[in-house]
């Protein structure tokens, strides 16, 4: 990964949206979890970054199939 | 042999692209007029524009205007200082004024306008009259066309934002070792200007390295390593410079409530006016998300969408938006440029590319319209951005033969409306009468001996006097509990102010409270569309 010629392809690039957006997901929903004081339940914000989360893993799905093409 | 159908397309083609190129001038001598008539205003046009001013001043005479507001004459800036650093020797040159700020605005969209047209020309085969229009349609969109005159560090951003774009778009493609570091040294210059004039640069600073990164992960590394020192080092040495007021009023205090509805509805807005060009651009990007590799182009366009969503804080607007339009004129010429060269291509090597070949046969003959498909795209983008003032000499003909109704203040139509929250409410013309009432608020300010609180620097800094709070500044740090109100509301209690001027009414609502209770309205004047509200000391104070 760190060689000069080396560059990301379209499944890895996928791979890594996926990652981020269920890493994302999750931390967005933790916020609630390690602060439970907080009142209101998921706010309009989280609910936004969440819709993108969701959107960024789906596109990084659409991107795996694609193979070593480079992205 | 051609098809009757791409026979005619190449018939009415030449026609059409001279019509959107005509519309879109039209726009440019609009801009051209504004800038102008906005550069011989001697007052503040839009909130805040004087306190750019002050920056500036203070940048001059060596001085961080990022300061203690609990402390007279309680001021602070809120923004990075390049562009009043850029401005700073138009004070020792000319003294404080608007006319250089509003200039250096309006080429700063110039220049974005020629960076984009020069992308798309060079990136899309050489077609001048699609990189024309580019560059044009930045300049017609409402947003850029109401913010870059303006006394305001915004468009200097983009303009570097889009310059960084512009520079490292084939960095990677470049063999020479020496060339190739000197683009990236340029081009990540370019990145850190762009931060230290606005906050919101973030945008283009990671959408960069994120394409470094896809291009080439160690390459990424290694030079974010190095920006991440530089832009470190200077931001470190602001903040001991200034006693940790740089990070206090640049950074915490800019961390406002977020407003979902303000947001949505000034996503709907950008749509509606640029959705002729933001869907082929959005096309562009799945096209080579999917069919091609990323350019840097289509990473920016994105990164320029998700910063637009802060559009939804407190005291945040539609210029949030002006990376993302940048970008989206960028992208539609590459769309453009694409469709009229014939050269989409969906290779069956590729799963997607399998999926769309049912559609191929049905597909190539209609790829003949795309000559008349795309000048109409601009015609359309033209006809939703429409903008002009209803009441100057030769617009007011157009007006009248076009039956357009001024729909905003002071004889100006603007199709973006009045409804979304957080669109400025700016785009008008100022007029001899409003430099009248401006220079009458002058008089009542060199008429008292005592200090003058204003919410706009003008009045204070043409009447010679100090110019005392930036409003929005201790109000965005009130609203999270960092200002102390105390010293501010005794000299407002002690009358120790002639006048009190106000406009918005955007001081925190203890200090406005203090103000009532001390002073009253004996005058208002009316300038440029708004009511200046003048206020004079009680004879009797009021009791809390």
């Amino acid at each position: 990964m760190f060689s000069n010629h080396f560059t990301l392809s379209k499944r890895l690039l996928g791979l890594l949206l996926l990652i981020a957006g269920v890493a994302g997901f999750a931390a967005v929903l933790a916020i609630d979890v390690l602060n439970p004081a907080r009142e209101g339940g998921i706010g309009p914000a989280q609910r936004l970054a969440l819709g993108l989360c969701v959107a960024l893993a789906l596109v990084g799905l659409t991107l795996i199939p694609l193979g070593n093409q480079p992205a | 042999m051609l098809s009757p159908v791409k026979r005619l397309s190449e018939t009415l083609h030449p026609a059409l692209m001279l019509s959107a190129i005509l519309l879109l001038l039209v726009y440019l001598v609009i801009y051209i007029v504004f800038a102008l008539n906005l550069i011989q205003f001697p007052f503040d046009y839009d909130q805040g524009e004087g306190f750019e001013l002050v920056d500036t001043i203070l940048f001059s005479r060596g001085e961080f205007p990022y300061q203690d507001t609990n402390i007279y004459p309680f001021y602070s800036s809120n923004y990075p200082p390049l562009f009043h650093v850029i401005a700073a020797p138009f004070v020792w040159l000319f003294g404080p004024a608007y006319w250089y700020g509003r200039l250096l605005g309006a080429l700063a969209g110039i220049v974005t306008a020629c960076a984009i047209g020069f992308a798309v020309y060079r990136a899309g085969g050489r077609q001048w009259g699609i990189a024309l229009l580019s560059g044009l349609a930045f300049l017609a969109s409402n947003t850029i066309y109401h913010i870059a005159p303006l006394f305001r560090q915004h468009l200097s951003m983009v303009m570097f934002e889009t310059l960084a774009v512009v520079v490292l778009a084939n960095v990677n493609e470049i063999q020479d070792q020496r060339t190739r570091r000197r683009v990236l040294f340029t081009g990540l210059a370019f990145v850190l200007a762009a931060g230290y004039t606005k906050q919101l640069a973030i945008a283009t600073a990671v959408a960069v390295f994120v394409f470094l990164f896809i291009r080439q992960p160690r390459r990424s590394i290694v030079w974010g390593i190095g920006f991440a020192l530089v832009g470190g080092a200077i931001f470190v040495w602001m903040n001991l410079a200034t006693n940790g007021q740089w990070w206090l009023q640049s950074i915490t205090a800019n961390v406002n409530p977020f407003i979902p509805d303000q947001a949505v509805g000034l996503f709907r807005l950008w749509f509606s006016l640029h959705g002729f060009l933001i869907v082929p651009a959005a096309l562009y990007v799945l096209y080579e998300l999917y069919f091609t590799r990323l350019s840097i182009y289509s990473i920016w366009f994105v990164a320029g969408i998700g910063v637009s969503i802060l559009s939804g804080k407190w005291g945040a607007g539609d210029s949030y938006f002006s990376t993302s339009i940048a970008a989206l004129c960028l992208l539609s010429g590459l769309f453009a440029s694409r469709t009229l060269r014939g050269e989409w291509h969906f290779p069956t090597t590729n799963l997607y590319g399998r999926w769309l070949r049912p559609f191929g046969r049905v597909v190539k003959p209609l790829t003949g319209i795309g000559m008349v498909i795309i000048p109409l795209l601009y015609l359309g983008y033209g006809r939703a951005v429409l903008h002009l003032p209803t009441d100057a000499p030769i617009f007011s003909t157009i007006a009248d033969v076009l039956q357009i109704e001024p729909n905003a203040l002071n004889g100006f139509y603007d199709s973006a409306g009045r409804i979304a929250g957080g669109y400025a409410d700016i785009g008008h013309l100022t007029t001899p009468a409003d430099i009248e009432a401006g220079w009458r608020i002058v008089e009542l300010v060199r008429a008292t001996d005592k200090p003058v609180l204003s919410e706009e620097a003008a009045f204070n800094l043409l009447a010679g006097k100090d110019v005392i709070t930036n409003p929005t500044q201790i109000l965005n740090l009130a609203q999270q509990g960092l200002f102390d109100s105390s010293a501010l509301i005794a000299m407002v209690e002690a009358q120790d102010f002639g006048l009190i001027i106000m406009r918005a009414q955007f001081y925190p609502i203890d200090v406005l409270q203090a103000i009532a209770r001390s002073y009253e309205i004996t005058e208002t004047i009316p300038m440029n569309g708004f009511e200046y509200l003048i206020f004079t000391p009680r004879a009797e104070p009021l009791q809390e």
